[in-house]
């Protein structure tokens, strides 16, 4: 049984309080039963030395120009790459209801995308936890496309993690991950605690999004 | 016939145990080697390394040693790189030959073919041939600089290594060795399971298969157990040093080299023929693995004799319990069908396909033969369909050799091939594709004299066709022999001749059997009856496998309760659980979501987003209505709406889809009764739907599509992925007045502005709608958009402006 968080799901519905009718509680029941079937979480980290100079990022295995993501690192030294993926099977429950079903088709969307962020949290947990006992301080995770961090880190990270190899994460010519709910972040490492952690919606300038929380 | 067996690596692999080198990777980073750089490039940058890594496997022990190619293909290595993917193959091939030579002239050179990093279509963006040709690329510059073999190692994706097998074997005639990695559960990464990767690969003719990397030798012995059950062939083990983890910054693993060439031993002992290293292991593993296996006796490679097909995911065993193929996707005598090849729609034979899963079929024929189509082009559109959703093994049906050599090749497995008789041009033409891309073919028991009356004339056919394939080293296991039904109506004796040639089948060449059930019945009244009774018969009389329509009522009673009396079904497991107390059989799905009280009416039943309901309460309207009455009065306005509420927010999405589809199903039953009349439902005006080149992510495409049909637009729909000369191309010929392009990446979004604008050169009355999770108001403005679809609803807004304006 997966820990499923609903109103994620129902968020990435673009929910905005309306009832729920019996039908689509329905729907959304046999899409968890067979996202749990057939989803196959797999995640790898890896860590290295880090170096920030103003928006200057050298993450060893890549570097980059990035004002966000030198924010997100702030008194860091060190990087974890971090890739996780549900796996090709849920890909090929959302070709089969995108051409046979819509309405299932994107509830399931919603629940993917909802248990893979569930996913990615725990091991997060986890990874702060072991981080912690050494006294080191994680920031919030931050992926390549979020504000100014280039969508061509995705390359590097993904051949510094092996991640075709390992947990099965491909790249398309258009840098899109394939099995599409797959995750590739980074972790700032720090000796600093962060107090006020802002992540998510909350440090995205778009506010007219559907989906903004 | 048999040139191949010449290989001198292939007879010493039936007398001994041989062993592989270890890794490569952590070696060459202790050597310099920089986290990103490309290891193929170390050939040509510090060849003395190279030879060096090499002379120590072998002087470890190793009998085959890997060049450096992993990873080397067209994709890192073309016009735009440094170096060439021949330079570096030839080079590598060189070091190895250079380190054999000096360490005393005995040693393997191992071409090493690993995966291009990239998913095939059409979950990635690789087509299979272009997968084909990159590895074609790599497998004839390793011959021809004189490797001695090819090891296609650490695959995850068994359509990907097929794609690597067919191109080894078509550009040399080396030796194939293939390993591929399972996780801890014994699965690929995309689905594929023991028994599947081993049908595949067996029928393709590889030399030896095995697993290597993912795993340390502890996690594999589970998995090795399951391979030895199962293949016919040498099994090869290489593990990576253990499990890893990270150790103030660098990678150790869980077990030393003592236990590792402990465990390999046990391997060894079970049955594998080849063994040695992957990730993380050193010549100093592979020297304690040599020593501690190398006086051992090989357990001898049995052939298993198994009936086997496979899907991406799964085997069918075709043995003791009988196998039901779903005969449903065949245009005889099904107009409908007919139609659908027709107007390539392709969604109604998903259906089909799905629902004869969903009733139990545990294979699916695929006939698509209709004289004015493309059958070859079509075979391969469907079989490339149906196995991208579901995880059936199929059967390829057709007469046509083009269609059949074309599904037989892009089909990702071993497929069922039907079929094949007894005609010597049937055989010469069947046979070598058997051979070349694996399969189980059906052989039906006639021949040039026509098909025989007698039991012990097709009996004879049986064994013609079993000798023959016998010379293209297709074995028995691979054929199912078809007993042939003659209609009893025209032939009174058509059962009983059957009957016993099956068991005749069975009996004296302990051969397998297959029948096309329903033709029994051919001619008479109410055939299921008749149908349901012959298949117990024929089950009772040895029958392995039926073509029949498993959403038959009748028959799938007949198959589930033959299985529970002859002990196929412990304790009756099954059949309770199927018809244990219920008031409806499965095949009719009751009706969801009903309230209690009268039966609710269409355009509640379309609002409410019930399709069982609205399909039935159309039936019920059409029979007072007119069905332009119905879609004008009831229909549209139902789901005018349902899009209302949407964009006034008191319901969301899913409410709105499921109205969509309750609204498509009763069209459906609309369209069927007006085409019995001979009526058509006009179109309202053609629109293009595409998600652009580089975008393979498509449901809010398919979104708009159901909602615009629903609209009665006409709707082309490109795809995803769609060059922008396809969509141009497409408006011209069509004079399409409106496209809707989507994209969801920042990376995409440029296709979607070079299609616009060479639109506005080919097509300039074109208007263009856009729409996508990472477009905005301005941006749709600068790229030169008409118009901004922000939501579902707003594509059939704009479609209603664009087509009143005209």
């Amino acid at each position: 049984m997966f820990n499923w968080n609903e109103r994620e799901i129902l968020r990435y519905l673009g929910h905005q309080g309306q009832n729920i009718p019996e039908n689509v509680g329905q729907l959304m029941t046999e899409c968890r039963q067979e996202l749990e079937r057939e989803a196959a979480p797999k995640s790898i980290w890896r860590s290295y030395p880090l170096g920030v100079a103003e928006a200057e990022i050298d993450a060893s295995c890549f570097q980059t120009t990035s004002r966000n993501l030198a924010h997100n690192l702030k008194d860091c030294d060190e990087i974890i790459l971090f890739g996780a993926t549900l796996g090709s099977q849920v890909d090929v429950l959302l070709m089969k209801y995108g051409k046979l079903s819509v309405s299932k088709a994107v509830v399931m969307q919603a629940a993917a995308v909802a248990m893979l962020e569930t996913y990615c949290d725990e091991q997060n947990e986890e990874l702060k936890a072991a981080y912690l006992s050494k006294e080191r301080y994680l920031r919030p995770r931050f992926s390549p496309g979020y504000g100014d961090f280039s969508l061509t880190c995705q390359q590097p990270i993904v051949s510094a993690l092996e991640l075709s190899k390992r947990i099965g994460i491909t790249l398309t010519e258009s840098l899109l991950m394939v099995p599409s709910k797959s995750v590739t972040a980074v972790i700032g490492v720090s000796r600093i605690p962060q107090n006020c952690q802002v992540q998510g919606c909350e440090t995205c300038a778009r506010r007219d999004c559907l989906y903004r929380r | 016939m048999n040139q191949h067996q010449n290989h001198k690596i292939l007879q010493e692999l039936q007398e001994r145990i041989l062993f592989c080198d270890g890794g490569m990777g952590s070696l060459l980073q202790e050597h310099g080697l920089k986290a990103g750089e490309l290891p193929g490039n170390y050939n040509m940058t510090h060849p003395e390394v190279l030879v060096q890594i090499h002379k120590e496997y072998l002087a470890a022990g190793a009998d085959i040693v890997l060049t450096n190619t992993f990873g080397v293909d067209g994709l890192k290595y073309n016009e735009q790189t440094e170096y060439s993917v021949e330079q570096v193959v030839q080079t590598a091939v060189h070091h190895v030959k250079t380190a054999i030579r000096e360490s005393g002239g005995q040693g393997y050179t191992a071409l090493d073919i690993g995966p291009t990093g990239k998913l095939l279509k059409p979950l990635g963006d690789l087509a299979f041939e272009d997968a084909c040709r990159l590895f074609g690329q790599v497998a004839a510059a390793g011959a021809e600089a004189g490797a001695d073999l090819i090891l296609i190692e650490t695959m995850s994706d068994s359509y990907e290594v097929k794609a690597a097998v067919l191109a080894a074997k078509e550009h040399c005639n080396l030796p194939v060795f293939v390993t591929v990695t399972f996780d801890e559960n014994g699965k690929l990464l995309t689905g594929g399971s023991v028994e599947s990767v081993v049908a595949l690969l067996e029928g393709l003719g590889v030399d030896a298969l095995g697993i290597n990397c993912g795993l340390g030798p502890v996690q594999m012995k589970g998995i090795l157990a399951e391979i030895l059950r199962v293949s016919s062939i040498p099994v090869m083990v290489n593990p990576n040093a253990g499990l890893p983890r990270s150790e103030g910054g660098k990678t150790v693993y869980d077990i030393d080299s003592d236990e590792f060439a402990a465990v390999m031993k046990e391997m060894t002992a079970m049955g594998a023929r080849v063994v040695g290293g992957c990730c993380g292991t050193t010549p100093e593993h592979i020297r304690k693995t040599v020593e501690a296996c190398r006086d051992m006796k090989p357990v001898p490679v049995s052939k298993k004799c198994r009936t086997v097909v496979s899907s991406f995911a799964r085997a069918v065993v075709v043995e003791r319990e009988p196998v039901i193929i779903g005969e449903r996707i065949n245009p005889t005598g099904k107009s409908k069908f007919k139609q659908a090849l027709r107007d390539h729609d392709l969604e109604y034979i998903l259906r089909e396909g799905v629902t004869q899963q969903d009733h139990g079929a545990h294979i699916l024929d695929v006939n698509v033969g209709l004289p004015e189509i493309d059958e070859p082009s079509m075979m391969e559109d469907v079989v490339l369909e149906l196995q991208s959703i579901i995880d059936l093994p199929l059967q390829i049906d057709t007469s046509n050799i083009a269609a059949m050599e074309r599904g037989m090749r892009i089909y990702n497995g071993k497929p069922m091939v039907n079929s094949v008789n007894g005609k010597q041009e049937s055989m010469a033409a069947v046979f070598p594709l058997v051979k070349k891309y694996g399969g189980v073919v059906v052989a039906l028991t006639l021949d040039e004299k026509g098909i025989p009356e007698t039991a012990a004339g097709r009996m004879k056919i049986a064994r013609k066709i079993y000798d023959t394939a016998a010379e293209y080293g297709i074995g028995p296991e691979d054929i199912l022999v078809d007993a042939l039904c003659l209609t009893i109506s025209s032939d009174s004796q058509g059962a009983v001749t059957t009957l016993e040639t099956l068991r005749r089948v069975r009996d004296e060449l302990h051969g397998r059997t297959v029948l096309g059930v329903s033709n029994i019945s051919f001619g008479l009244p109410q055939r299921e009856i008749i149908n349901a009774a012959f298949f117990t018969m024929a089950m009772q009389s040895g029958l392995n496998a039926a073509i029949i329509n498993p959403n038959s009522e009748a028959m799938m009673r007949a198959y589930y309760s033959f299985r529970a009396l002859m002990d196929m079904d412990p304790q009756c497991v099954e059949y309770i659980h199927i018809y244990g107390g219920q008031t409806v059989s499965p095949g009719q799905s009751a009706v969801k979501g009903q309230p209690a009280g009268t039966p609710l009416p269409l355009a509640a039943s379309i609002e409410k987003g019930l399709k069982e309901r609205a399909a039935a309460a159309v039936k019920e309207l059409l029979q007072e209505k007119e069905p332009l009455e119905i879609i004008n009065t009831e229909m549209i306005p139902a789901l005018d709406r349902v899009g209302k509420a949407f964009e006034a927010g008191t319901l969301f999405l899913p409410q709105l889809l499921m109205s969509a589809e309750a609204a498509k199903a009763a069209f459906a039953v609309i369209k069927d009764q007006m085409q019995s009349t001979g009526q058509v439902r006009e179109k309202k005006g053609k629109i293009i739907l595409a998600t652009v080149k580089g975008d393979i992510h498509d449901i809010g495409k398919n979104i708009v599509k159901v909602l615009l049909e629903n609209y009665s637009y006409e709707v082309l729909d490109l795809g995803k992925d769609v060059p922008p000369e396809l969509i141009v191309e497409t408006a011209v010929n069509g004079q399409v007045p409106l496209v809707g392009l989507s994209a969801l990446m920042t990376t995409t979004v440029p296709n979607m502005e070079e299609t616009i604008k060479q639109l506005r050169i080919a097509a300039p009355w074109v208007k263009v709608m856009v729409g996508g999770a990472v477009l905005t108001e301005e941006y749709a403005k600068t790229i030169d958009a008409d118009r901004y679809c922000r939501d579902a609803m707003a594509s059939v807004n704009y479609a209603q402006e664009v087509f009143s304006g005209k």
